[in-house]
């Protein structure tokens, strides 16, 4: 009996440490599977014939763009130094991708649809403070307006932001907790009475904007897809390179440029931490300033995102019209330090208004 | 576990404390390691996280107004599908045991699609389907982003549940007493709810726990179907990947906290509804 | 019941239309939707190197979580089946709860755990090792929303199968393996059968859990469901819905199996167990 009760025991113990065991073997024999960087080929050290690898995180709208500017700049390395560059990307929305990659998805490349995105990755000591002074002008790669999607010849004859705040209008807008998009979308309202945050015209304006709301999308392709498939809404708040894009599908709308927007800035950034741990500093970086070439700005400005470069912009300026009013930026609300906190803070000007909503609503 | 006391009819030995046949221990030893790593070690990190806010942090984060909607959604629409499921479920169950009618095995079979439907498919096409340019859109039944669309993803995905919890109770009632009932002079009416519901009460009160568990917890077609619109729409674990893209992870295990405590509760009636069951039946 | 002829045909109407509205409606609207742009688009749509991608993925982890789960469920439903002490429905509890917690707090978990900022992530950062993000996490999430499946088959079989045939075998001088193999085993087969469609079904079409561990590198951490998503937030509706019809003819086989397992193992349990009691089978669970 004595015996038999050792005998049990080792095998519970026995048992336990293969499990183990086995977890341990099962997760580094996947990782090691998948593809990461060529760790052998370096340390084989053949230049003549190396593979690198690089992770693009990006959120969802240029992903047609870099189905262009990722073999062209394959191409380019490879005239370069003779290296293939091997490309993983992923697609999503800005805030889930920055989510990701906080939580350990190993970017060597982010763009994201907006500054703070990439401010919370730096937040995370992944990304060096000065991320957006060291890259081309401060870091941003493209550009975008917030525009009106609208019915077929504008029933509701919309114009302006202070239509959409109408009474009766129904709104498709993502939702500002999850989408940088939506974040845009409630800037350009507010900006198109004021910047300044205390504003109470500007915050009726934004409030009722949120009364009129039918849908708070997860992202801003949902909230495209929402209201161009499935027919809810008078108007959606999109992207202008989301509408462009969703025209070209043979979407049926019609595109009102308000009078005054906002000029949304989106993000890039070599992820420090990422980029030094897998040896990928020097691909990473030339990426980056291959976004700011002619050749790659050309192929944005096809996929509906606005280029930043002079030339190019010149080039495409039938395409990407400037707004009759003005064109105002973050900047002018005092940059994103400020301006993150008051709006969309814990305590910020868009908790209030989803407070007000909710309670006309009950 | 080991400290337990093991009682089992398979070793009769001298020894008072009954020691388990090594293949026993070994199946407990798969079992604790597995269920540990897997289910009590994750499901503590989200206890714990959720702690780091204190109690007082917990209880203001989930009464927060759109938080409480949101719980309230859930606990609500679960409840309301279960219950259209428990009614519907039993009529369903009850035509595939005792009518024989043409398409009957197809019938029988189509019931447990939903289980096995990706919810993110089941999402994206009900979603289309009631909306105002979806096929049943057009009929009037516009669903879609309005806590009806909630109702009918939570009833889709749940739906399977009172059907084959009700559906071999009901084929194991014997017909001798329905019929002895009725020859007593009971109408059909008093047949079924004095004779036949009773038997059936445990099975579909089981059934109805496991939709209004299934229901409360699904995220992939209510995401969809919902529109996401606090205080109206918004569903807890919808709110719960909100709080998670906010980098608002206490928030976020505070809500799932509260989740955790509704399916444990959950799960434990179920367990003692089955054990009423048997009891019954003995 | 004769008498009840009008309510036969009610009843059996109600049931004919609700299930045409909840259940049909829906199926028939995939198959639609893919095929709306002719076959020819259809296999062009799934012959994308992202969607076979996917398919692998799918395919891969649901294997995993079969495995997996062949080696729990059976040692699960054997321990709780011939074991009884006091807490013993709490390790039910524990064992049912990965059907009962939503999705995304299963996701969650994980990156609770294994996250960078997670318990073990600077661990695992120092080993080298990515769990999340890659393809351990899914695995792992895969694993963990089918956990009950098989064991919960397995324990109800042998719960009704009783212990005499085992003490008989035991009591004739048969080896704890000879009686496993000879008696427990084929006693359990068709539970087994039973348990490893219903995760299969499940593994296939996991996406909440997983879209949280998962990253969404297409091609390379993007299974089935989450690539259906993708291709639908992409306008592509229909490569949406054709990479659906895989998942929806799986759905369909699935159901068809069960039914196949059901029909057989009723057989052969006729023969052998002359009255079945009440609560045979296992309710909630959803088989028949």
């Amino acid at each position: 009996m004595k015996r038999n009760d050792r005998q049990t025991r080792t095998i519970v113990l026995a048992l336990a440490a293969l499990m183990m065991l086995a977890l341990g073997l099962l997760a580094s024999g996947c990782s090691a599977s998948t593809p990461k960087t060529s760790a052998s080929a370096e340390a084989g050290g053949a230049p003549a014939k190396k593979t690198r690898q690089l992770t693009l995180v990006a959120y969802s709208i240029p992903k047609k763009a870099y189905s262009k500017i990722i073999p062209a700049f394959q191409a380019y390395w490879k005239r370069k130094t003779g290296e293939d560059v091997k490309f993983t990307e992923s697609y999503g929305g800005s805030g889930a991708q920055a989510r990701a990659v906080i939580d350990g998805l190993d970017a060597d490349v982010v763009q994201l649809a907006m500054e703070p995105d990439v401010g919370k990755i730096a937040g995370a000591g992944l990304v060096a403070e000065d991320w957006q002074a060291r890259a081309p002008q401060n870091g941003v790669p493209t550009t975008s307006l917030i525009v009106f999607g609208v019915r077929r010849s504008n029933p509701k004859k919309i114009a302006d932001w202070a239509d959409i705040s109408k009474p009766g209008i129904g709104v498709i807008t993502p939702d500002p907790k999850s989408s940088g998009g939506a974040q845009w979308n409630l800037l350009g309202s507010w900006g198109s009475v004021s910047f300044d945050g205390k504003d109470a015209q500007a915050y009726a304006q934004v409030e009722k904007l949120y009364s009129n709301a039918l849908v708070l999308d997860k992202s801003a392709r949902d909230a495209s897809n929402t209201f161009l498939k499935k027919g809810i809404g008078d108007v959606a708040l999109l992207w202008e390179s989301d509408a462009l894009i969703a025209k070209d599908e043979g979407g049926e709308f019609d595109i009102v440029y308000p009078k005054s927007t906002i000029l949304a800035e989106t993000a890039v950034s070599v992820v420090d931490k990422v980029v030094d741990k897998n040896g990928t500093r020097d691909v990473a970086e030339a990426f980056v300033q291959y976004l700011f070439t002619p050749e790659a700005q050309e192929e944005f400005a096809k996929a509906g995102l606005r280029p930043v470069l002079p030339e190019v912009e010149a080039k495409y300026a039938d395409k990407y019209p400037k707004p009759s009013g003005k064109l105002f930026t973050v900047a002018d609300f005092g940059g994103w330090k400020t301006t993150g906190e008051r709006f969309f803070g814990d305590t910020g000007i868009y908790s209030r208004i989803q407070a007000d909503v909710a309670a006309k609503k009950k | 576990m080991a400290e337990a006391e093991l009682t089992t009819t398979l070793t009769g030995g001298r020894a008072r404390r009954w020691r388990p046949p090594p293949d026993v221990a070994l199946a407990w030893g798969i079992t604790v390691a597995v269920l540990g790593l897997l289910v009590v070690l994750p499901l503590s990190a989200v206890v714990l996280t959720a702690r780091h806010a204190g109690l007082g942090g917990i209880l203001r984060s989930v009464s927060s107004p759109i938080a409480l909607a949101a719980l309230g959604l859930s606990f609500g629409g679960a409840l309301v599908s279960a219950a259209l499921n428990a009614v519907m479920g039993t009529v369903v169950a009850w035509t595939l045991v005792r009518y024989e009618f043409p398409g009957r095995a197809l019938v029988n079979a189509v019931v447990d699609l939903p289980f096995a439907l990706p919810t993110a498919v089941a999402g994206i096409t009900l979603s289309e389907l009631f909306s105002p340019r979806g096929w049943a859109g057009t009929l009037g039944l516009r669903f879609s982003y309005t806590p009806l669309g909630v109702l009918l993803a939570m009833t889709f995905v749940s739906l399977p549940f009172v059907v084959r919890a009700v559906q071999p109770v009901l084929e194991g009632v014997e017909r001798e007493v329905e019929e002895a009932a009725a020859s007593l002079g009971a109408t059909p009416w008093q047949t079924f709810t004095r004779v036949v519901l009773p038997s059936l009460r445990p099975a579909v009160l089981t059934g109805l726990a496991l939709s209004f568990a299934r229901a409360i917890g699904e995220y992939g077609s209510v995401v969809i179907i919902s529109g996401n619109i606090p205080m109206r729409t918004l569903t807890a674990p919808v709110l719960i990947f909100e709080r998670l893209e906010q980098y608002d992870t206490v928030g976020a295990t505070a809500v799932a906290t509260v989740m955790l405590v509704v399916s444990v509760a959950t799960l434990l009636a179920v367990g003692l509804l089955q054990r009423w069951g048997r009891h019954d039946a003995a | 019941m004769r008498r009840s002829l009008p309510i036969r045909g009610l009843l059996i109407s109600v049931t004919v239309a609700w299930l045409l509205l909840v259940l049909a409606l829906p199926f028939a609207y995939v198959f639609s939707q893919a095929f709306a742009g002719g076959f020819a688009v259809f296999r062009d749509a799934l012959a994308q190197p992202e969607a076979l991608a996917a398919v692998r993925l799918s395919a891969i982890a649901t294997t995993v979580a079969l495995v997996a789960n062949l080696v729990f469920g059976v040692a699960a439903g054997w321990a709780l089946a011939r074991t009884r002490f006091p807490g013993r429905s709490l390790v039910l509890v524990l064992l049912d709860l990965p059907i009962a917690v939503s999705p995304v707090v299963a996701g969650l978990m994980f990156v609770l755990l294994f996250g960078r900022q997670g318990w073990f992530g600077p661990w695992l950062e120092a080993v080298g090792v990515k769990v999340v993000f890659a393809l351990p996490g899914i695995l792992i999430a895969t694993t963990f929303v089918t956990l009950p499946f098989i064991a919960r088959e397995v324990l109800t079989v042998l719960e009704e199968t009783g212990t005499a045939e085992e003490e008989a075998a035991l009591t004739l001088g048969a080896s704890r393996t000879q009686m496993f193999v000879h008696i427990v085993l084929p006693a359990i087969r068709w539970a087994l059968f039973y348990g490893v469609v219903l995760t299969a079904a499940r593994a296939l079409g996991e996406f909440g859990a997983v879209s949280v561990v998962s990253g969404n590198i297409a091609g390379q951490t993007q299974t089935l469901p989450l690539h259906i998503e993708a291709a639908y937030i992409d306008y592509d509706v229909i490569g949406a819905f054709a990479s659906a019809v895989p998942l929806t003819v799986m759905a369909a086989l699935t159901i068809l199996a069960q039914k196949v397992v059901a029909a057989l193992s009723s057989r052969e349990r006729g023969a052998r167990v002359a009255e079945v009691s009440p609560t045979e089978g296992a309710p909630g669970w959803t088989s028949v």
